[in-house]
């Protein structure tokens, strides 16, 4: 069950330079021995222990070929004389130059080190020649495709693809934080959804006050009864929020009293996800949260072991280390699939920096992932391989991946609706079969 | 009754006395004074409200007597052609913005922070404040239309010269002329990287968000082969850098600049052109009817608030007939009698934070306090983070719902402006007359329309409880007052 190469090329039949370069590249490698991480859903469960998926969304195009270079092949070396990353046993260059091995084909950008150690246990998985159908190379309209979980994003429903899932799975116990967006402004995947909540901090997510307390009291009571007519279309909105407000204090209140925290980055995605496992930790019924982390848009000086992006993939890396000690034996309740809208262009520019591109790779971690592996049907960076002005081909839909992460959270039956039209290649997809 | 400009400047009689940032008590004094002044118990009429809304952000009890004394018609002929003028206490609060004043070579001194706050005050500022508010509707809608994200690079150093020179001085003017000010500005070739495009090997950023967000839209029929022969126009387009020259201008190269034949959109642009490219190039984008029909269509969504197909037939015609003139394609909207019956607007916070200010009379500094609630609210200005500007979906920012009421409360605290004497006024009136007759008077103020039975009930039961601040709170934050 595989994307179907052009015919003859990319046969399966036939033995090509890919394949001697790239020995288990394509999807059918064994599973490590033990990955330890097997989870099933028990129904008896309450909404506390029910799991969880964090879509981080990596906004403005993250290079796949940079976080996940293919250091073996010299096509890679050449098209990015400057930015390229040298193979982990180059003795010629400092250590910080050098991808760490992933698995003789694959090596990982060595800023991502602290995600290594879960690499090699079999909670990490990358999915690599991942993307979209888009082809516009637009921001907009690529992101657009991937959060509201299409094919391209000209046609198909106007609604994300969080805010269908959680239609499509009404929880028996309802709780105002099934959804939570760490973000600024809500993001399209939860377009539709109208009882998803939008966080920055969980601290600022409570009521202000006036001056005397009969003044705050009346305000807070008005401000129910002025939400409680449903005329408004923002009402509903209005409720949610007045409800989350609730959970979320109590959440916060018994993060407090904990002592054993784990340090992360100083950053907006550590906070979010240390925000992200105090509500797992509260058991307030949360199911998908939506993460992001932007600024990958490497134009210019992208840099190669160290520079721009490497400083993103480091705070990614500490901030993702840090949630998955943090949230400790939880983990195998929860899963985090970080997605780009696209990928970036395989020759670097005259910038030292790269355009926009197609396919880029995702990161899989948590429960029920069949880790420590790239799944991968390659496409190949020799010129021919290309795809329109110089670009990676995409030969995983990410749909199969977030396919494969809704259904390990145990609801096959409804994801018709939330990938209309959409046949997920499971060997796509580094989640157990169950 | 034709009035001067000068006469409208100095008429304006803003409360701002107290809204620089070090204001003494004196000022503050001087502020209720005037404010005590203003037209205090002056109610906007629907269609009043409406244009105020649509044309700026929102009815200030000053702004509603001087529509109301020179009609609609003359109002809005008067915002097309908006003076450099501003009221003195405006003029007094911008003057001290070292961010106004100086080069991006003497802001280098100032942490690039202070620059990017000073910058955003100015802007609140004269939202909440200045009386040519159709001139601050548009450079807020053109800033979002060439956005620039000041946290990138040198962009707090470079943006406010490009908010002077580009956007503020072309926002009514012709498009082809704030397109070409754009694509020389400093802050746009920095943001979008064509600073670092050569000849060898062209940066395609700005190429491709010039076709796909500033003029033909992604729709517009162009391809990728199209954006890579864009990019080689604009090669050695960049910015000085050379010592005693005038760093942070723009500059071209023929060094850097690929000089070869291009073709672009089917035209060929011949070789030998140099700087003439990109400016034949910018020609042929403002002329290309996808640009018309997409700048027409954004203009309707501004005024009008959906892409109805009437407007955008209509003025997306007028693009063609007037070269692209921005006024002249707002005009036959905003006069409109029609206006008031238009679909609402889901108020994004900028707009909330400025119509509240000038709903209250309340005198603000805009300076860290009110930037500190609009960053929670999402919207801390000129830091979206992609060239796309700011989302104007409802869906966006209804999650912004709890930092407004926040703001709303904190208002009402005294905590974001230093005078107010809404509050005043109607303690004195819900104790005077019966509590919903006042709660009636002071929701058909603050929301511009009248009000339902309902929430008249629950305004005035929240004044009876916790009082006159109370109640403001209360409608301030209320979903009507979410609308524009």
């Amino acid at each position: 069950m595989r994307v179907d190469p052009p015919p003859g090329r990319h046969g399966q039949s036939r033995l090509t330079r890919r394949d001697l370069l790239f020995p288990g590249a394509r999807g059918d490698r064994p599973r490590p021995a033990d990955s330890g991480t097997r989870w099933h859903i028990d129904p008896t469960k309450d909404a506390a222990d029910r799991p969880a998926l964090i879509v981080l969304l990596l906004r403005g195009g993250a290079d796949g070929l940079h976080i996940v270079p293919p250091y073996r092949d010299d096509a890679y070396h050449r098209a990015r004389p400057t930015i390229r990353l040298r193979p982990p046993n180059d003795r010629t260059v400092a250590k910080t130059d050098r991808c760490i091995d992933l698995d003789g084909a694959f090596g990982i950008h060595p800023a991502l080190a602290p995600l290594v150690p879960l690499y090699r246990d079999g909670s990490l998985a990358i999915v690599h020649a991942c993307g979209s159908g888009d082809r516009t190379r637009s921001h907009f309209e690529a992101m657009s495709t991937v959060e509201r979980g299409l094919e391209t994003a000209d046609r198909g429903p106007r609604t994300g693809w969080v805010a269908r899932y959680l239609s499509a799975t009404p929880p028996a116990t309802p709780s105002p934080l099934r959804a939570v967006a760490f973000s600024d402004v809500s993001p399209e995947s939860l377009r539709g959804a109208p009882d998803a909540v939008v966080l920055r901090n969980l601290n600022e997510f409570r009521l202000g006050s006036l001056p005397h307390s009969s003044a705050s009291e009346a305000w807070r009571a008005g401000l129910v009864d002025l939400y409680a007519r449903a005329a408004d279309p923002v009402a509903p909105a209005g409720r949610a929020i007045l409800k989350a407000v609730a959970a979320v204090q109590r959440a916060v209140a018994a993060a407090s009293s904990r002592a054993d925290r784990v340090p992360y980055p100083a950053s907006g995605l550590g906070a979010a996800l240390r925000e992200t496992a105090t509500l797992l930790r509260a058991g307030v019924g949360l199911e998908i949260a939506v993460l992001e982390r932007g600024g990958w848009d490497t134009h210019v000086a992208q840099g190669a072991g160290g520079g721009w992006m490497a400083s993103l993939l480091d705070d990614v890396a500490r901030s993702v280390a840090a949630f998955a000690a943090d949230i400790g034996s939880g983990r195998s309740r929860v899963r985090v699939v970080a997605l780009t809208e696209f990928g970036r262009r395989v020759a670097e520019n005259g910038g030292y920096g790269t355009d926009h591109g197609r396919a880029s790779v995702a990161l899989v971690l948590g429960g029920s992932v069949q880790g420590g592996r790239v799944v991968t049907d390659w496409p190949g960076l020799d010129p021919e391989d290309l795809e329109g002005p110089g670009d990676l081909r995409v030969t995983a839909d990410y749909r199969s991946v977030l396919y494969g992460a809704l259904r390990s959270l145990g609801c096959e039956g409804a994801l018709s609706s939330v990938f209309p039209a959409f046949r997920p290649v499971v060997a796509h997809s580094p989640f157990l079969v169950e | 009754m034709r009035r001067t400009r000068r006469a409208f400047v100095a008429s304006a009689g803003l409360a701002a006395g107290g809204m620089s940032a070090g204001c003494g008590e004196a000022s503050r004094r001087a502020a209720r004074l005037r404010l005590g002044a203003a037209p205090s118990d002056l109610r906007p009429t629907e269609a009043e409200a409406r244009l105020l809304n649509r044309a700026g952000f929102g009815p200030s009890p000053g702004d509603t007597a001087r529509l109301r004394e020179m009609g609609a018609v003359a109002w809005v002929d008067q915002q097309l052609h908006p003076s450099s003028q501003e009221p003195p206490d405006l003029l007094l609060a911008l003057s001290r913005l070292d961010a106004l004043r100086l080069t991006p070579m003497e802001l280098l001194d100032l942490p690039a922070g202070a620059v990017a706050g000073q910058l955003q005050q100015a802007a609140l500022l004269r939202a909440a404040y200045s009386p040519w508010q159709l001139r601050e509707r548009l450079t807020d809608f053109w800033t979002n239309h060439f956005s620039i994200d000041v946290r990138k690079a040198d962009g707090a150093y470079l943006k406010p010269e490009d908010d002077a020179a580009v956007i503020r001085r072309f926002s009514l003017g012709r498009f082809r002329e704030l397109l070409g000010a754009s694509s020389r500005s400093a802050a746009m070739l920095t943001y979008l990287d064509n600073r670092d495009s050569d000849g060898r090997s062209p940066n395609e950023n700005y190429a491709r968000e010039l076709l796909e967000l500033h003029t033909l839209g992604v729709d517009g029929g162009y391809t990728q082969r199209d954006v890579r022969e864009v990019a080689r126009c604009f090669t050695g387009w960049t910015v000085e850098s050379r010592f005693l020259r005038p760093r942070g201008r723009f500059r071209f190269r023929p060094d850097l600049h690929d000089d070869g034949p291009k073709v672009v959109l089917g035209v060929t642009i011949p070789a030998g052109g140099g700087l003439r490219d990109g400016e034949r190039l910018l020609d042929l984008l403002a002329d290309h009817p996808a640009t018309a029909r997409r700048i027409g269509a954004k203009l309707v969504r501004l005024v009008w608030g959906s892409e109805e197909p009437a407007w955008v037939r209509s003025t997306e015609h007028v693009y063609r007939q007037s070269g692209g003139h921005i006024g002249t394609m707002l005009r036959p909207m905003l006069v409109s009698a029609r206006l008031a019956d238009a679909p609402p607007v889901f108020k994004r916070p900028l707009d909330f934070v400025a119509s509240a200010l000038r709903a209250t009379g309340a005198v603000a500094d805009c300076g860290a306090a009110v930037q500190a609630h609009l960053q929670a609210m999402g919207q801390p200005l000129f830091e979206w983070p992609m060239p796309d500007g700011y989302p104007n979906t409802t869906e966006a920012w209804r999650g912004s719902l709890l930092a407004r009421w926040n703001f709303a409360a904190a208002l009402l605290r005294g905590e974001v402006s230093s005078a107010s004497t809404l509050t005043a006024t109607m303690a004195r009136d819900f104790s005077r007359t019966n509590p919903r007759g006042a709660a009636d008077v002071l929701a058909s103020r603050i929301l511009g329309r009248q009000p339902d039975a309902r929430l008249v009930e629950i305004v005035a039961r929240t004044a009876a409880l916790g009082g006159a601040q109370a109640a403001i709170a209360l409608l301030l934050a209320s979903p009507e007052f979410q609308w524009r």
